[in-house]
C-alpha cells in the first residue's frame, strides 16, 4: 500500500498524459461527465467523483458506430486501435461490469478484437466510492463499493492525501517510476480507509433493504418464467432502450456496412434487445413481439441466463438504467417484486 | 490476433436459377473454408450488407461453396442482381452445424420447407457420402407451387436411391402437377418409420417448423429426437452480439440447429 499527497497526485496525472489521452470525471455545470484532460493545461482538475458517474465507461471500449473492419483496394482488413487511454474515477461496480463484458468479448472462442486491444492498452486509475446514488444497489449483488481486482491503480482519500493500491504490474511499472512521490502508506491511513469503507456499505446496505430478497436473484426471476407479473413491471416502459444504452454491461451490437471512398467499411452499432425486430426471424416471424416478452427477456439475460451461460449475473447494481428510465421503472423494485407477487397460480398453461 | 469481422474474400463463379425467387450462388474462397453440413457463413456484398447462409453444398469441398439464397430483402435482392465474376465476402463458419454424430446409427427424417431445403441438402450430402452410417433416409419436402421446388435437378437421383425416399408436395393444386397437395405437414400423416430409431431434423419458415414439431410430438416423437434450424437475425456470428439469444442458447454458437428438448419450455422459442 501506497501514499501520496494531493500534489504529488495531480503532478503524477500529468505526466500520464505523455502516454495516454487522460479521461477524468469534471465538474460541468450541475454535472460531472468523462472529460479528456488537455495535456497542456498546468494544473488539470479532476473532480474526484464520491460515487459512479452518470455514463458508464462501456463507450472507451466498446463504442458504438466504431469501425470494425474495412474492404479497400488492399483487400479486406481489421481496423486500427485507437490511441491507449487513462480512466480516471472508475468505480467497483465499473470494474465489475468490464469484467462482466470480458467473459463474451475476450475470454471465448472468438474475440472482439477492439475491446480485447483496449483492455491491453488502456490504464484503469479506480476509486474507492465515498459516497453514494440513490439509484446505486450494488450491495444487493453482494458486492462492496471499493476496488477489489480489475484495475491498474486504485485510490483512496485518507489523512488529507491519497491511499494507492497496486493491482497491476502496468501499475506497479507506473508507481515505481515515481519513487519520492509514492510513499509507505501510514497504518492509521489504512484503518481510516477501511472504517469509511465499513461505513458505506452499511448505509447502501440500510438503503437498499427494502429490496434484498431472500432467494437468490436467479431465482426470484426464472420462476415467473411464465407469470404474468411482466405485463405489470413493464406497464410504463415506452421501449426508447435508454436502460441498455446507459448500461455498462449491456453489449449487444449490430454490424452495419457502409461505402466509402476508397472501398467499404463495417461499423460495430450498439443494438438493443427493446426493439420489436431485434429477434426476428427469416421469413418475417418475431418471436418476442409483445413488449411483455422483451422486458422479461432483458431480465431473463441479465439474471438467468447469463449466470448460467457464465458464472456472473450480468448486472453490477450500478443504478444507471434506473436514473435512466423515463418511465419510472426500478430495477430494484421489479426484482423485489418478482419475488413478493409470485403467485404459483398465475402459472400459465402450457404454451406449446 | 486474427479478426473475425474480416471477410475472406470469395469470386463469384457461377449463378444457378432454382425457382423464380431461388438462385444458388457457386463461390470459390481465396483459401478453402472447410465446414460441416449445418454450419452457416456471413455472405458479404461489400458495402451493401451480410446475411447468414447456412452451404447447400457438398461440405467435402471446401474449396467450393454453394448457398442458395431465397430473395427477400435488402441483401438477398442485390445478391440476385449479380454476374458471375463478383467478389464477394464470407466469415464463417460459425455454429456447431447437424447433429451427425446423434444421427449415427439411426433412420433420419429431412422436412424442409422451401428454401428451407438448401442447409439440409448439405447433409444430405453427407449421409449419402457415409450410406454404411446412417440408416433410412426419408425427405418430405413442400412448396408453394410445383416451380417453387428447389434442387429438381437432383430430385430424381435422390428418388432413385437405395435407402432414400423422397416426397414432394404444393400447398395448392397446379396444372400439370402428379404429385402430392397439401402442406409439408400431411406428409407426415402416414410415415413408416420406427420412431425408436428415427430424428427428425427440420429447416423452413418458423410458421412450417412450428406445425411440424406439434405433428411430430403427435405422432410420438420425443422432444429429444427433433432438431429445427432457428434462423434467427443474428449478426456477428460468433456468440458476442447477443441478438439470437433462446434462454441460455445463442443459435449462432450452439445452433444455428436446436433440439426441441433444448427450447421447448421457453415461451415463444418457436414464435
Ligand atoms: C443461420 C441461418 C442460415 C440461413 N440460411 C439461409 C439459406 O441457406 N438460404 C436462404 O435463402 N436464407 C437463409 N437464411 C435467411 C437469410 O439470412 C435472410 O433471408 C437474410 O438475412 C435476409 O437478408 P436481406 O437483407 O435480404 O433481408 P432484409 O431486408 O433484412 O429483411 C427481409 C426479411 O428477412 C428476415 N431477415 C433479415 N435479416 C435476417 C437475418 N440476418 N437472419 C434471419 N432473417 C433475417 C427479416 O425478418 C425479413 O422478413 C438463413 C438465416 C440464418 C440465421
Ligand atoms: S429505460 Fe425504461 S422505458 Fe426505456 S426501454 Fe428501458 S425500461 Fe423501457
Ligand atoms: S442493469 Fe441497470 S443496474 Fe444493472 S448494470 Fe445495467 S444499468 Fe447497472
Amino acid at each position: 500500500m501506497k501514499y501520496v499527497d494531493r500534489g504529488g497526485l495531480a503532478f503524477f496525472l500529468k505526466g500520464l498524459a505523455q502516454d495516454y489521452d487522460v479521461y477524468a470525471p469534471r465538474q460541468v455545470g450541475d454535472e460531472l461527465v468523462l472529460e479528456r484532460v488537455d495535456p497542456d493545461e498546468a494544473q488539470p482538475e479532476v473532480a474526484w467523483n464520491e460515487h459512479r458517474l452518470a455514463e458508464s465507461y462501456k463507450p472507451f471500449f466498446f463504442q458504438t458506430g466504431k469501425v470494425v473492419s474495412r474492404w479497400t483496394a488492399e483487400g479486406p482488413q481489421g481496423a486500427a486501435p485507437t490511441r491507449p487511454r487513462a480512466l480516471l474515477g472508475v468505480k467497483a461496480c465499473d470494474l465489475k461490469a468490464l469484467q462482466i463484458v470480458d467473459k463474451v468479448f475476450r475470454d471465448h472462442t472468438f474475440q472482439e478484437p477492439a475491446w480485447c486491444a483496449a483492455r491491453e492498452s488502456n490504464l484503469i486509475i479506480a476509486g474507492d466510492c465515498t459516497g453514494s446514488a440513490d439509484s446505486c444497489f450494488c450491495t444487493l449483488l453482494d458486492d462492496v463499493p471499493w476496488p477489489k481486482s480489475g484495475y491498474d491503480l486504485s485510490v483512496a482519500p485518507s489523512d488529507g492525501g491519497w491511499l494507492v493500491d497496486v493491482g497491476s504490474q502496468k501499475g506497479e511499472a507506473h508507481v515505481a517510476a515515481h519513487p519520492t512521490l509514492f510513499r509507505e502508506a501510514p497504518a492509521h491511513a489504512v484503518q481510516a480507509r477501511d472504517a469509511a469503507r465499513a461505513e458505506l456499505k452499511a448505509r447502501l446496505e440500510a438503503l437498499n433493504a427494502r429490496y434484498r430478497t431472500r432467494d437468490p436473484l436467479e431465482l426470484s426471476v426464472s420462476k415467473n418464467l411464465k407469470t404474468r407479473i411482466w405485463a405489470k413491471l413493464a406497464a410504463t416502459c415506452v421501449q426508447c432502450n435508454a436502460c441498455n444504452l446507459v448500461c455498462p454491461t449491456c453489449h449487444c451490437f449490430l454490424l452495419h456496412d457502409v461505402k466509402t471512398p476508397d472501398g467499404s467499411a463495417r461499423l460495430s452499432m450498439w443494438d438493443s434487445c427493446f426493439h420489436s425486430g431485434y429477434a426476428r426471424m427469416a421469413g418475417g416471424g418475431t418471436p418476442r413481439l409483445q413488449l411483455t416478452e422483451r422486458f422479461k427477456n432483458h431480465y431473463f439475460h441479465k439474471f438467468v441466463s447469463f449466470p448460467r451461460n457464465w458464472g456472473v449475473t450480468a448486472c453490477t447494481g450500478c443504478g444507471r438504467c434506473i436514473d435512466a428510465c423515463m418511465g419510472r421503472i426500478d430495477k430494484r423494485d421489479c426484482l423485489y417484486r418478482l419475488e413478493t407477487e409470485w403467485l404459483p397460480s398465475e402459472v400459465l398453461g402450457e404454451i406449446h | 490476433m486474427s479478426n473475425a469481422f474480416v471477410p475472406v474474400p470469395a469470386l463469384l463463379e457461377d449463378i444457378v436459377t432454382e425457382t423464380p425467387t431461388i438462385k444458388t450462388f457457386v463461390l470459390r474462397p481465396e483459401r478453402p473454408l472447410p465446414f460441416k453440413a449445418g454450419q452457416f457463413v456471413q455472405l458479404e456484398l461489400p458495402g451493401l450488407g451480410e446475411a447468414p447462409f447456412t452451404p447447400s453444398s457438398d461440405p467435402r469441398e471446401p474449396e467450393r461453396i454453394e448457398i442458395t439464397i431465397l430473395k427477400t430483402g435488402l441483401v438477398t435482392n442485390a445478391l440476385h442482381e449479380l454476374e458471375p465474376g463478383a467478389i464477394l465476402g464470407l466469415r464463417g463458419p460459425f455454429g456447431k452445424g447437424y447433429p451427425v454424430q446423434k444421427l449415427a446409427g439411426h433412420d433420419v427424417l429431412v422436412v424442409g420447407g422451401g428454401v428451407g431445403l438448401a442447409p439440409l441438402r448439405a447433409l444430405l450430402y453427407h449421409l449419402y457420402a457415409e450410406p454404411d452410417a446412417y440408416g433410412r433416409v426419408s425427405i418430405r419436402y413442400g412448396a408453394r407451387s410445383p416451380e417453387e421446388l428447389c434442387f429438381q435437378r437432383q430430385h430424381e437421383e435422390w428418388v432413385a436411391r437405395e435407402a432414400v425416399d423422397f416426397t414432394p408436395t404444393i400447398d395448392r393444386p397446379a396444372a400439370g402437377w402428379k404429385g402430392h397437395v397439401g402442406l409439408v405437414t400431411t406428409l407426415l400423416d402416414d410415415l413408416d418409420m420406427d420412431l425408436e430409431r428415427t430424428y427428425a431434423v427440420s429447416c423452413g419458415p418458423e410458421v412450417m417448423l412450428k406445425f411440424v414439431t406439434w405433428k411430430l410430438l403427435d405422432l410420438g416423437f420425443a422432444p429429444e429426437r427433433i432438431y429445427l434450424s432457428m434462423n434467427r437475425n443474428m449478426s456477428c456470428g460468433m456468440g458476442i452480439c447477443g441478438r439470437c439469444n433462446i434462454g441460455t442458447h445463442y443459435l449462432c454458437k450452439d445452433g444455428p440447429d436446436l433440439c426441441y428438448a433444448d427450447i421447448k419450455d421457453i415461451p415463444y422459442a418457436l414464435g
